[in-house]
């Protein structure tokens, strides 16, 4: 039973002459990492956007075919009631921050405010977060004041205090130095042992090889390939659609068929194992 | 496109309204840098007027006195000024005022006659007729002179606003016809100042 | 004495200001209305925000009164003639005249700066909240408090990048003038261009719910508050008796 799902959806934004989306057909199923990868233009924003309802809510535009959000169909639902159930973060860290708030603390609890849930338990769910995600240090300063990577992570504890089923996230690596990165791709992770469904938009191959469950493949507005890590990412046809792969499959490709190389390394642990035994047949 | 006193109050418009008066304290403090002679503190609210609609217009200009009048309470009464400013803004710009340089120019005296009008009551009946700046210097010649006090404050209010408000209508307009059709498009009162309706693929706008 | 005057829920306080609006337009004469300032100095020194006060107080109204004082006191029309000099003549009318509507404009500016300066904007903003001011509304108040110091760092930023690439910006006026496009042009472009996204996020922190908005801090209403109000009410009574009887 698919928890967000899409049949034969097009899309044209208002002031485009062309479709975002063409005959897109696709589902999602609860508990599971998708990461959506592909070149820039191909749809993938586009994709967020229409599962998280702001595609025709917020953009309007012309959208055909059939979108279900826990079973019920999109156009029947409000903007507002999609927020507690579907998180929503980007790449801007900087538009990210509401405004509205004085100090980290009471920006994460915003949107529990707007929710009318009672102080008491908005106050114990916010410490939760910020122990989480270890915000203490900043628990107290101005939002608008901390760096690109903090705010991201203000941004990550804001949207997860809600406590979402699904979790869309659109690159929000793409402003940040590399070790913002892994303090955000932990906290995915985090996410993902948490049994939170995630759709993850990311160009960081290596990081999607380490904790994707399922990779979706986009260009041009379709779904070209989808599957599961292991053989999407190490399927030379990526490239040819325009994605990438993880820098050790594309060194293991050539290296296949070589001394028990059998399968493509992904991840950074296989492709040292690789090259030991590599190393060792060279040895002999 | 649905306008309207209450439905041009959508969450895009909302989000423009701080910024609008926040462009209007950075206009005035770039001018003070520089030394210039003009204030343009009525730019952010001109913007916000022109695509978010005249009562959006209304609420930049006035919320702007009073956030001002939390550390300078004089301020607040010329809350007034500021909402006319961001009504006659909004106005002229659907009625296609602003979309040519000469009608800009003929706007930026009508929005500047719509300042004086509107300052001159306050300033004479709540501070007869003083505003604790240089400008009360011009007053006090006029008023030696002979020249009644309503007279007086309207004139020197006038004098020094000219050219202030035209400049700022003009830089206004500029701004808003260099913004990207994605954003036009979503505001109520946009679209007059979007180049073109539509994009192609490789981005070029086709009309 | 500090913490129990800053403590006082913000309503109490601006019942406060709203009894000094009404107080001051019936009491007759000015010693009543000036008055006024020492009060709230009392006040500011229990709060220890005296020195704030008193340099925004100063700063934003002395001009204003002396000049008050010139202008009418030369020029207001009347027979009375206190003291000539040149062209001049000083009338007691128009000192009288400045003496009225001075007195106002300090009573009034004295208690709204005395109010910004014991109450949290946080905290005005929750009591509002809880009087049943719309969530737009108060989004915008806060907001726009937030981004005005954040704009104005911005610029600095823009100026001296801009200066760094060449951009001049002291000499003559056109040289000045050309400073202008560079710095404000693109920081007002993408600012409003930024509230795109930002509609985005406050989506995403369900602030288009219909349901009641809740406030994480709670603010105290003790028996403090119970007794200004009272307090305050029985002098306006007397005050608006007084007025009525003459």
């Amino acid at each position: 039973m698919s928890l967000l799902s899409m049949k034969n959806v097009s899309y044209r934004y208002p002031i485009n002459n062309w479709k975002s989306l063409k005959q897109v057909t696709l589902n999602i199923e609860a508990g599971v990492f998708y990461a959506v990868i592909g070149a820039g233009g191909a749809g993938k924003t586009t994709l967020c956007s229409v599962f998280r309802g702001f595609i025709p809510h917020f953009y309007h535009g012309e959208l055909e075919g059939e979108v279900q959000l826990f079973g019920k169909n999109l156009l029947q639902y409000e903007l507002a009631d999609i927020a507690a159930r579907i998180g929503y973060l980007f790449q801007n860290p900087f538009t990210q921050i509401s405004g509205a708030k004085e100090t980290v603390f009471e920006e994460i609890a915003y949107g529990l405010e707007n929710l009318g849930v009672e102080p008491a338990e908005i106050r114990k769910k916010v410490e939760d977060v910020i122990a989480l995600l270890k915000l203490e240090k900043i628990a107290e300063s101005n939002p608008t004041e901390l760096s690109g990577g903090q705010k991201q992570r203000v941004a990550f504890a804001s949207v997860i205090v809600m406590d979402p089923e699904v979790i869309i996230i659109d690159e929000p690596t793409s402003q940040l130095d590399p070790q913002g990165t892994e303090e955000i791709f932990r906290i995915i992770d985090l996410m993902k042992q948490r049994g939170k469904t995630i759709i993850l938009v990311e160009h960081k191959m290596e990081w999607i090889a380490e904790f994707a469950d399922r990779i979706i493949v986009m260009e041009d507005g379709q779904v070209v390939m989808q599957g599961d890590t292991q053989s999407i990412l190490s399927n030379p046809k990526v490239m040819e659609h325009g994605g990438t792969l993880p820098q050790y499959a594309e060194v293991g490709l050539k290296l296949l068929g070589e001394e028990g190389i059998h399968q493509v390394p992904i991840t950074r642990k296989q492709g040292e194992l690789v090259f030991s035994k590599l190393q060792k047949g060279g040895a002999e | 496109m649905k306008r309207g006193l209450k439905k041009d109050f959508t969450l895009l418009a909302i989000t423009m309204i701080p910024i609008g008066v926040a462009i209007n304290v950075v206009a005035y403090q770039l001018m003070t840098i520089l030394k210039m002679p003009i204030y343009l503190d009525v730019i952010g609210t001109c913007i916000v007027a022109m695509v978010a609609g005249p009562w959006v217009g209304l609420v930049t200009g006035g919320l702007g006195n009073v956030v001002n009048g939390m550390l300078n309470p004089v301020s607040i009464p010329f809350a007034i000024t500021s909402m006319a400013i961001g009504l006659t803004a909004g106005y002229l710009s659907k009625y296609r005022m602003l979309v040519k340089p000469w009608r800009i120019i003929v706007s930026g005296l009508l929005i500047a006659v719509v300042s004086s009008a509107t300052s001159s009551p306050i300033q004479v009946i709540l501070f007869g007729g003083v505003t604790g700046q240089s400008g009360d210097i011009v007053m006090a010649t006029l008023l030696a002179t002979g020249k009644q006090i309503w007279t007086a404050v309207f004139s020197q209010t006038l004098l020094l606003g000219v050219v202030d408000k035209v400049l700022a209508i003009l830089a206004s307009s500029l701004i808003v016809y260099k913004m990207t059709p994605q954003f036009l498009s979503k505001m109520h009162y946009g679209d007059i100042y979007m180049r073109s309706k539509k994009m192609n693929r490789k981005g070029d706008q086709v009309k | 004495m500090k913490k129990s005057i800053l403590d006082l829920y913000p309503t109490t306080k601006l019942l406060g200001v709203l009894f000094v609006f009404i107080s001051i337009l019936i009491v007759p004469g000015y010693a009543y209305q000036y008055a006024i300032l020492p009060i709230c100095m009392v006040i500011a020194l229990l709060a220890g925000v005296l020195q704030s006060f008193c340099s925004l107080f100063f700063k934003g109204v002395t001009l204003i009164v002396l000049f008050i004082f010139i202008i009418q006191g030369f020029f207001y029309p009347g027979e009375t003639v206190l003291w000539s000099g040149w062209i001049f003549s000083l009338k007691l009318e128009g000192l009288n005249y400045s003496l009225l509507l001075t007195s106002k404009i300090v009573a009034i500016t004295a208690s709204i700066i005395l109010f910004f300066q014991i109450t949290k904007t946080k905290d005005l903003i929750i009591a509002l909240e809880k009087m049943g001011t719309p969530k737009k509304v108060t989004y915008v108040i806060m907001s726009t408090l937030q981004i005005i110091p954040q704009m104005r760092k911005q610029l600095n930023v823009i100026m001296d990048a801009q200066r760094s690439r060449g951009v001049e910006t002291e000499g003559s006026l056109m040289i000045r003038a050309k400073a202008i496009v560079p710095v404000l042009g693109t920081l007002i472009i993408s600012s409003f261009e930024n509230t795109q996204e930002r509609v985005i996020t406050l989506e995403s922190r369900a602030f288009t719910t219909q349901r009641k908005k809740t406030n994480v801090t709670v603010l105290p209403k003790g028996p403090l508050d119970t007794i200004v109000r009272i307090v305050l009410l029985l002098l306006l009574v007397l005050i608006i008796w007084k007025g009525v009887i003459g």
